[in-house]
C-alpha cells in the first residue's frame, strides 16, 4: 500500500502532553487527506486509548501516524509501539468486557469498533505494536478543524 | 441542574470541568480542551449516568457560558466550537455502543456454533449408532432361525433391551437438536416437545399460534430452547396442572409466551439467585441478547406465572 509523502508523523509518548500533541497531529492529518470532522474525532478517540495505554502500561513509547492510499482510497495508520510488559490474555482483551485501558469496554474493543482494522503484536514482557487503519467514508473532502491560535 | 430529569444527573464538579472546557474552547479552539471533554465523556461513562447525563452536561453548561459569550463570538462560529466539544464528549459512548453491538455478533455466533455442533451429535446418535443398531436387529434375526424355541426366547429378551436403547437413543438425539424444528419449523417442534414432556409428566400442555412463515434458523432454535428450558421448569417446581405456550408473529418481531398456573415463585429471589433455576433464566436471556429480544418473566406466589420472550425481526 503506497505511503503518500510527506504525509506521516513520528511523537514520542511518554505524559499527557504527548497524548495532546498526538491527538493533535492525528487530526491535522487526517483533515488533510479529507476525514470529516466526525471521522477526526473518532480518531483522535482513538490515539487517545492507544497512547493512554502507553502511558499507563509502558510508560514510554512511540506513535507513528501515516495517511496511505489504495486504489483511490485514502486512510490513516496509527501505529502505536512500546517496550512495555505486553498484553495478557490478549484474546480476552479483544473479545471479552475484560479492557487492557478498564473500563465498560473502551480500550482494545472500543479502538476496533471505531476503525476498519486493528493488529496488535504483543510480546509478554517485552514489546506491544498495536496497527490501526481507518479508511475514509466515500464523501467528498470535508473541511478540517479550525483551530484558530491554539496550534 | 436542577431542572434535569432525576437518574441524569452527574456530579457537579463534572459539570463545572465542562463548563470550564466549553469556555475554552469557544473562546480559542485548542487540542487540550477537546482532550478534556473526551475524558469528562468516559468519566460519565464509567460514573453510569448514561448518554442523557452527558446531554443534561452540555445543556447546562451552554446555558452558563452563552451569555457573556455571545457578545464576543459569532453565533454560529460559537454553535460549532460547541458542537466539537460535545462531540468529543459523546465519543466513550459511541466506542462503547459500537463494541456492545460487536459482543453481540460474537455471542450470536458463538450460539450457532454450538448449535451446528448439536446437529452433528444429534445426527452422529440418530444416523450412526442407529443405523448399527437396525444391523444388530438383522443379525440377531438370522442367528434366531439356527435356535432352539428355548434360545428364541432368551433373543427376545435382547432385542427387547436393543429396542429400550434404540428409544433412549432417538429421545436423546431429539434432545439435543430435533430435526423436527430444521424439517418443519418451530410450531411442528414445539407441539413435538409438548407431547413428549406432557406424557412424561402428565400436565396438560397446549401450543397455539403461529409464525407465518419460517422463522430464521437461529430464531427459531432459540425460542425452541428457552420453551424447552421453561417446560423443564413448570415440571420440575411449579406443580401445574397446565401450561400453555402461544406464538405469534407481529410486523417485524416474534414473541412467545409461556403461562402455567402452578405455585408461582418470587420472580426477583429467583433470578437473583445462583440456584439451578436461576441460572436457567440466564441461559435464556443469554439467547435471547444474542438476538436483541427481550424476556419478562411475571409471576405471583400461588398464581402461576408467565414467561413472555420477544425477539425483532430484521427486515
Amino acid at each position: 500500500m503506497p505511503l503518500l509523502a510527506n504525509r506521516k508523523g513520528r511523537m514520542d509518548i511518554r505524559n499527557d502532553d504527548d497524548v495532546i500533541a498526538a491527538r493533535q497531529k492525528g487530526r491535522m492529518l487526517a483533515g488533510e487527506i479529507g476525514f470529516s470532522p466526525m471521522e477526526q474525532a473518532m480518531l483522535a478517540a482513538v490515539i487517545t486509548e492507544l497512547a493512554r495505554n502507553i502511558v499507563d502500561y509502558a510508560g514510554r513509547g512511540e506513535m507513528l501516524f501515516h495517511a496511505v492510499e489504495d486504489q483511490g482510497r485514502r486512510g490513516i495508520v496509527v501505529i502505536a509501539r512500546d517496550e512495555g510488559p505486553g498484553i495478557p490474555n490478549l484474546k480476552e482483551a479483544l473479545q471479552a468486557s475484560y479492557s487492557v485501558a478498564g473500563g465498560l469496554g473502551l480500550g482494545l474493543r472500543g479502538i476496533k469498533a471505531l476503525m476498519d482494522s486493528l493488529d496488535i503484536i504483543s510480546v509478554p514482557g517485552k514489546k506491544t505494536t498495536v496497527t490501526a487503519r481507518k479508511w475514509r467514508a466515500g464523501s467528498p473532502p470535508a473541511p478540517s478543524y479550525d483551530h484558530g491560535g491554539g496550534q | 441542574m436542577s431542572e434535569s430529569p432525576s437518574g441524569l444527573q452527574v456530579p457537579s464538579d463534572i459539570q463545572d470541568e465542562y463548563s470550564e472546557v466549553l469556555r475554552d474552547y469557544i473562546v480559542r479552539p485548542n487540542e487540550q480542551a477537546l482532550r478534556r471533554a473526551y475524558e469528562i465523556g468516559r468519566r460519565t461513562l464509567t460514573s453510569g449516568a448514561g448518554v442523557l447525563g452527558i446531554a443534561a452536561l452540555h445543556h447546562e453548561a451552554l446555558k452558563d457560558v452563552m451569555p457573556s459569550l455571545s457578545a464576543q463570538i459569532e453565533e454560529g462560529l460559537l454553535i460549532k466550537r460547541a458542537e466539537e466539544v460535545f462531540v468529543e464528549s459523546l465519543m466513550p459512548f459511541e466506542m462503547s455502543h459500537r463494541a456492545f453491538g460487536d459482543a453481540i455478533a460474537v455471542l450470536r455466533r458463538m450460539n450457532e456454533r454450538i448449535e451446528e455442533e448439536a446437529k452433528r451429535i444429534a445426527h452422529a446418535l440418530h444416523e450412526e449408532a442407529g443405523g448399527l443398531l437396525s444391523a444388530t436387529h438383522l443379525a440377531l434375526e438370522e442367528l434366531a432361525r439356527d435356535l432352539s424355541p428355548e434360545g428364541t426366547e432368551r433373543l427376545t429378551l435382547v432385542r427387547r433391551l436393543l429396542d429400550q436403547m434404540d428409544e433412549q437413543l432417538r429421545q436423546l438425539a431429539h434432545e439435543i437438536r430435533p430435526t423436527v424444528l430444521d424439517d418443519l419449523g418451530l410450531l411442528p417442534a414445539l407441539d413435538f416437545l409438548a407431547s413428549g414432556v406432557s406424557s412424561r409428566s402428565g400436565v396438560a400442555i397446549t401450543v397455539e399460534g403461529s409464525t407465518e412463515g419460517r422463522l430464521p434458523s437461529a430464531v427459531e432454535t432459540t425460542l425452541y430452547r428457552n420453551v424447552q428450558e421453561a417446560l423443564n421448569n413448570v415440571i420440575r417446581h411449579a406443580k401445574a396442572n397446565k401450561v400453555a405456550v402461544v406464538v405469534t408473529r407481529e410486523a417485524h418481531a416474534v414473541r412467545c409466551s409461556v403461562c402455567d398456573d402452578g405455585v408461582g415463585f418470587d420472580v426477583s429471589a429467583v433470578i437473583a439467585a445462583r440456584s439451578e433455576r436461576g441460572l436457567g433464566h440466564v441461559g435464556m436471556r443469554e439467547r435471547l441478547d444474542s438476538h436483541r429480544g427481550t424476556l419478562l418473566v411475571t409471576s405471583t406466589p400461588g398464581h402461576g406465572a408467565e414467561l413472555l420472550m420477544y425477539i425483532p425481526l430484521e427486515g
